[in-house]
């Protein structure tokens, strides 16, 4: 993998995503420069729900996307990348009444269509399966394979392994053009120009202002609540327990006025340390607050489904703001009419799960190799002719 | 009302009245309040700041320097693990 | 189906203490609607403790000046909500009470916050201070006070600064006199600065009538002495005691009382420029000053609550608060440690940092030796501040010890490395849940 040249990538934003970039490139023999606004995981990867799961996705490039995904999870927790980090548990779908069985149904048929590995759970099995679980449960789907892994460890290790010194406090203004004006020459920084041979831009919310995607890419807020640890419930717990109405979205809830709009989903994922984690909303907001409202509706939720959480005290509540394109889809590629600058951002909710196998992606494109990945219906020039920010 | 006993994983502990249940149980001689982890649940800052002194009420964590000893409870060490 | 409205008042006050009930008395003076919130089940806060309906003897300085104010917060009829334990304020300023009584959250929208919690005891780590039996001097104290009689057992009391020395009085008055009197400082080799004290009669009189009980019973006074680990021994605990030449020696005891100072408290409680409505905080937990400026403290909350409702002028510091400033500059001088060393630099590795996640001093120097991590990355990773107490006792020794490895750097608050969001405390589903929608209709 070595004769690079030695050839030089900036890599833009230390999230999961540029962290991920950096690790891949640094490992192909790029010398890389890491160059971040505030500090690792900073943003969105420091406070994310952390599901590495394809569960709650429908037949498309997402889904395959994220099982690729999930897969790399997997190898690298093997390969002791990832070791002690991620945590392999199956997420596992429930549905209440009859129209949540009906949807849930048609989503496992479609998963398995798609051959993944379900497990269809009902009557006497599914109350010893899910001893705990509100009795209003009908149906359980459990999708195997899948997992957790909390961002900014995963953030951390990816650094400390690419041997790379995170240029931390460092706000990205621009990017500046070359001669030619097919390619970039240097980032504009607070701490003077950064030339290179190449560029990744993984900003999140950051990266839409430097690449002329403005207004494509988009806040979407989301609440979470930790609870104390309680290792007994935890350990009855075989997996994430997803509520079929985060399928459905019909959850939702118009804002208070002067607020905005929101939906609910529900996930309990009971984590490594015995604690939960509970989530989430998806707000349309970039403010970072936790209203109780919200923290309420959650928690009350998710004691319905899983009654005795009711015990447990709320430790902590935070919230994060993912980056959310306009067609849901992340954006992944080479720049139109900039041949060293690839971007990768817009990843909403599955950054986790997808940011490995994305800064893998962005090594290979980086040094020309193809990618296994079809990464045709991410690519940035699909919303059109947009003027680059030089 | 004088107090009374309530009970600490079965055993009775004595009260007075306006006594929350660190203190009475700490009056009692009990200073480790974990069951069998190597003590990490004990008494410490007496204002609910710290969180060290948890028990089981009814299966619902509370601080005992907080909670005021009742004539009657059952209040246990937390299972092993939980916080 | 409609949600529960929030009870709206002018001003909530969190905190049943001096500062907070004399805040709370000036407010509904003034004629504004008060709330008042304090977590225990009776007024008093830390230094007027008494158990509910069973004054003890312990403690009756100052009872008559509290009676005083307690009538006074009485005739403003003012029902304090007792068992309410603040979680903090929302990001839509709705603020939030655990009402243990009732296992439910109340949710309040004021037009101004009173906060008024109390000091966070300071306690330096050493090793072995984990170990059931060892406490904070406050923690003891409130036993004293609430019980009226100590724990069975040898008690020993280590640390810094006079309140070691009020615990030690409290106990030779109930006959229980502590095996021994720890003190890093050595207030007889600190002639000037008591010299200034003089100035402070009151404080003179109160110092000289807890040294002499303590000189009239069998306690030894240690001055110039460390306490400096503490480790189990045959059911009882044994401290390693380090006196001013460095010669070591074992203590036994059954509880130990450790206070190395009193610190300011705004852990997890809202900063005033970040919400809508008008903080102010209030006594110990703004500057730890103690029960003397307290009262004087929680006036001029008041005063300036009201100014910043009614875009009044700005008040001017309350003298009384200044005189206390200077006289804890005073008390600190006269109990500064005689070995001038930092305590935390000789630690053995092993020491715990984070009591509640058990994270050791080996392990914080271990990613301190990755680079230059934030206080967030540390707090993340290493989890330190994580745990339940949310960095009450560790955020200030961590940071410490972050700003002694890297020479140079501005030193980092507390809350870089704690949390300021809510809860401030844990608090339990059942109750935070109980008032949605949703679960009502259920």
């Amino acid at each position: 993998m070595d004769g690079r040249g030695g050839k030089s990538v900036v890599v833009v934003g230390a999230g999961i995503v540029g962290a991920a970039s950096a690790y891949f490139l640094a490992q192909s023999g790029f010398r890389v420069r890491l160059i971040e606004a505030k500090a690792p995981a900073a943003a969105a990867s420091g406070a994310a729900d952390g599901a590495v799961s394809v569960a709650s996705k429908r037949p498309g490039p997402m889904m395959t996307t994220a099982l690729a995904g999930i897969a790399l999870y997997r190898q690298l927790d093997e390969e002791g990348l990832f070791a002690g980090l991620f945590k392999q548990r199956p997420t596992v779908m429930v549905a209440e009444d009859e129209s949540e069985v009906e949807s849930l149904t048609g989503h496992a048929d479609a998963l398995a269509g798609e051959g993944m590995a379900l497990r269809r759970i009902e009557g006497e099995a599914l109350r010893r399966y899910l001893p705990d679980v509100s009795s209003g449960v009908r149906l359980a789907i459990e999708v195997g394979n899948e997992g957790h892994a909390i961002g900014y460890e995963i953030v951390r290790r990816l650094i400390a392994a690419s041997g790379v010194a995170v240029e931390r406090d460092t706000t990205v203004h621009g990017l500046v053009e070359s001669a030619s004006g097919r390619s970039v020459a240097a980032v504009a920084t607070s701490r003077g120009r950064v030339e290179a041979d190449h560029f990744v831009i993984a900003a999140g919310g950051g990266s839409a202002d430097l690449i002329g995607l403005s207004g494509i890419v988009r806040p979407r807020k989301g609440q979470l609540a930790v609870t104390e640890r309680s290792p007994t419930l935890n350990a009855a717990l075989p997996g994430a327990l997803m509520s079929c109405r985060y399928l459905l979205s019909k959850d939702a809830i118009a804002g208070a006025a002067g607020t905005a709009a929101r939906r609910f989903g529900l996930v309990v994922d009971p984590l490594r340390t015995g604690q939960f984690l509970i989530g989430g909303t998806r707000e349309e907001t970039a403010d970072t607050g936790n209203d109780l409202a919200a923290i309420r509706h959650m928690l009350a939720s998710a004691v319905r489904l899983l009654p005795p959480l009711a015990r447990l005290r709320v430790i902590r509540v935070f919230s994060g703001v993912r980056s959310a394109t306009r067609d849901g889809l992340p954006i992944i590629g080479r720049m139109p009419g900039r041949d060293n600058l690839v971007v990768a951002t817009g990843f909403e909710g599955d950054g986790i799960c997808l940011g490995p196998l994305v800064g893998q992606a962005v090594g290979r494109i980086v040094a020309g190799v193809p990618s296994e990945l079809d990464l045709r219906p991410f690519a940035p020039d699909r919303f059109g002719q947009r003027s680059l920010v030089a | 009302m004088s107090g009374g006993h309530f009970l600490w994983g079965g055993k009775p502990i004595t009260f007075e009245t306006g006594e929350s249940i660190a203190v009475a149980v700490a009056k009692a001689g009990v200073r480790d309040l974990s069951a069998g982890e190597g003590g990490l649940r004990r008494y410490f800052c007496g204002i609910g700041a710290c969180q060290n002194c948890l028990v089981t009420i009814e299966g619902t964590l509370v601080e005992a320097c907080l909670t005021p000893a009742r004539d009657g409870l059952r209040v246990d060490a937390p299972e092993a693990g939980h916080d | 189906m409609t949600e529960r409205q929030p009870l709206r008042c002018d001003v909530l006050v969190i905190g049943g203490g001096a500062a907070g009930v004399a805040a709370a008395a000036e407010l509904a003076l003034a004629g504004l609607s008060v709330e008042l919130a304090e977590q225990r089940d009776a007024l008093g806060g830390a230094y007027h403790r008494q158990p509910a309906g069973r004054p003890t003897a312990v403690h009756a300085r100052g009872r008559r000046q509290w009676s005083r104010l307690v009538d006074a917060f009485a005739r403003a009829g003012i029902a304090p909500r007792l068992r309410h334990v603040f979680l903090g304020l929302d990001s839509d300023g709705l603020a939030m009470l655990d009402d243990r009584a009732e296992g439910r959250v109340l949710v309040v929208r004021p037009r101004a916050l009173v906060i008024a919690v109390g000091a966070i005891e300071r306690v330096l780590p050493r090793p072995g201070w984990q170990l059931p039996g060892v406490m904070t001097a406050g923690g003891l104290q409130m036993i004293l006070k609430e019980g009226g009689s100590p724990p069975p057992g040898d008690i020993l009391i280590a640390g810094n600064g006079p309140l070691t020395i009020a615990l030690a009085a409290d106990l030779a008055r109930l006959g229980h006199p502590p095996v021994a009197l720890i003190e890093a400082g050595d207030p007889f080799a600190r002639p000037a600065a008591a010299l200034r004290l003089a100035a402070y009669p009151g404080l003179v009189a109160e110092a000289a009538g807890h040294l002499a009980r303590v000189f009239a019973s069998p306690t030894p006074w240690l001055r110039g002495e460390r306490l400096t680990a503490i480790e189990p021994r045959n059911g009882r605990l044994a401290a390693t005691i380090r006196d001013r030449r460095g010669a070591t020696r074992t203590l036994a005891a059954d509880l130990i009382a450790l206070h190395d100072g009193i610190r300011p408290n705004d852990f997890g409680l809202p900063a005033n420029e970040e919400s809508d409505i008008v903080v102010v905080r209030a006594g110990d937990c703004r500057e730890a000053l103690g029960i003397r400026a307290a009262i004087a403290d929680g006036r001029h909350a008041a005063r300036q609550v009201i100014a910043l409702l009614t875009q009044g002028p700005s008040i001017a510091d309350d003298d009384a608060v200044l005189r206390q400033r200077r006289a804890q500059a005073v008390l600190g001088d006269l109990f500064r440690p005689i070995d001038g060393a930092d305590p935390l630099a000789a630690l053995p590795d092993e020491t715990i940092l984070c009591r509640c996640e058990g994270r050791t001093f080996s392990e914080l120097r271990a990613m301190l030796a990755e680079g230059e991590l934030s206080p967030r990355e540390i707090r993340l990773n290493g989890r330190f501040g994580m745990g339940l107490c949310q960095g009450r006792f560790c955020a200030d020794n961590v940071l410490h010890l972050i700003a002694a490895a890297r020479p140079g750097d501005p030193a980092e608050p507390p809350m870089r490395l704690a949390r300021d969001r809510w809860p401030a405390r844990p608090v339990s589903i059942a109750a935070l849940a109980a008032d949605d929608d949703e679960q009502r209709e259920s």
